[in-house]
């Protein structure tokens, strides 16, 4: 029995949904534990998420960056080294999809190298008439950039999980792969 | 003398069943400690007493960055700072570090990893020169 532990960063414009998203994750009963830090602008949630048919687990901590352009700054002197990415856009809205991409460049100078899984979430799905981006679409950028993609809907708490148990499952493979490499090393 | 008998992992920040910090201080480099996950890590080696060590050696993987400070209280707080060390990226084999302490006096040394190659680092064994 293993408990990784992650942190993970929530990445996206604001008003797409990400506060509501780690909301959903902080009241749904599981253990968890929530913070909110007015200086920095930045919430943190814990989240610990099973692997499937092991014993192990991943505790993820979120880090729910404010979507604000004034407290951006203060917000990337948090993000640290992160283990894991959560960008999110919103489905019916092309702009916070196209920055998706300054997202990407931005977070990708605190990663130092190491390999950092992410997942792209396109929320808002219960807003079907009002879709601007199509899941081809975001499925398609997703890939090139090595994230998995996902619809959620917040407000009616469809498919919230699944980003989550997608991050939890790739570090779980990073930690997979590391230990099988450590147990075979040769003497130097 | 090289020994690394009778000293023993009081703490560590993060604990794998199959990989605990014991395996830091039993002498065999075919077992080890584990991180799961974020920096910094760190775990605190107690000496049965107090002891002048001029070096210590470390066979581990995957750190990028170590901080080794010291004590010579019976009890594993008030540390101050020794060395800190920049290490080098090795692939499939052990790192294989050789670091000065100067004599300096110690019950508790605390090594603190800040940054890894990868979000795991192992510390496979460690053993001092007094
Ligand atoms: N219809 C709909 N509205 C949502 C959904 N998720 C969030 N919202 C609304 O979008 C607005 C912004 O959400 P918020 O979580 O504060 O976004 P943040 O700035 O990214 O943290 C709020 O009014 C939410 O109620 C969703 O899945 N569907
Ligand atoms: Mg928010």
């Amino acid at each position: 029995m293993v408990k990784l532990r992650a942190k993970c960063l929530l990445l996206g414009d604001a008003a797409v949904g990400k506060s509501s998203l780690s909301h959903i994750f902080y009241n749904d009963g599981s253990l968890f534990q929530k913070n909110y830090s007015l200086t920095t602008g930045v919430e943190l949630v814990m989240k610990c998420i099973n692997i499937p048919e092991t014993n192990d687990s991943v505790e993820l901590y979120i880090l729910d960056t404010a979507g604000k352009e004034t407290l951006a700054e203060g917000c990337e002197k948090m993000w640290g080294e992160p283990s894991l990415l959560c960008l999110v856009f919103d489905l019916t809205s092309e702009q916070s999809f196209a920055n998706c991409t300054c997202w990407m460049e931005r977070v990708q100078a605190h990663c130092k190298g190491l390999r950092v899984p992410g997942v792209l979430v396109g929320n808002k799905s219960d807003l079907s008439a009002r879709r601007e981006v199509q899941a081809s679409v975001a499925e398609e950028w997703a890939q090139s950039k090595g994230l998995e993609y996902h619809e959620t809907s917040a407000k009616e708490m469809v498919n919230c999980d699944a980003p989550l148990l997608s991050l939890a499952q790739s570090f779980y493979s990073l930690y997979q792969e590391q230990r099988e490499i450590m147990q075979n090393l040769g003497p130097g | 003398m090289i020994d690394s008998s009778g000293a023993h992992v009081v703490l560590a920040s993060s604990s794998d069943e199959n990989h605990p910090p014991e395996n830091i201080t039993d002498g065999n480099n075919k077992t080890f400690w584990m991180s799961t996950g974020m920096f910094p890590q760190e775990f605190i080696i107690r000496f049965p007493e107090t002891t002048n060590i001029s070096t210590v050696t470390m066979d581990s993987y995957n750190i990028k960055h170590l901080k080794i400070e010291r004590n010579t209280s019976p009890n594993a707080a008030n540390f101050e700072p020794v060395t800190q060390e920049e290490i080098e990226q090795t692939e499939g084999h052990l790192q294989l570090n050789s670091i000065s302490l100067k004599g300096c006096r110690a019950t508790h040394l605390r090594f603190i990893v800040t940054e890894g190659y990868d979000h795991f680092v192992s510390v496979h064994r460690i053993s001092v020169k007094t």
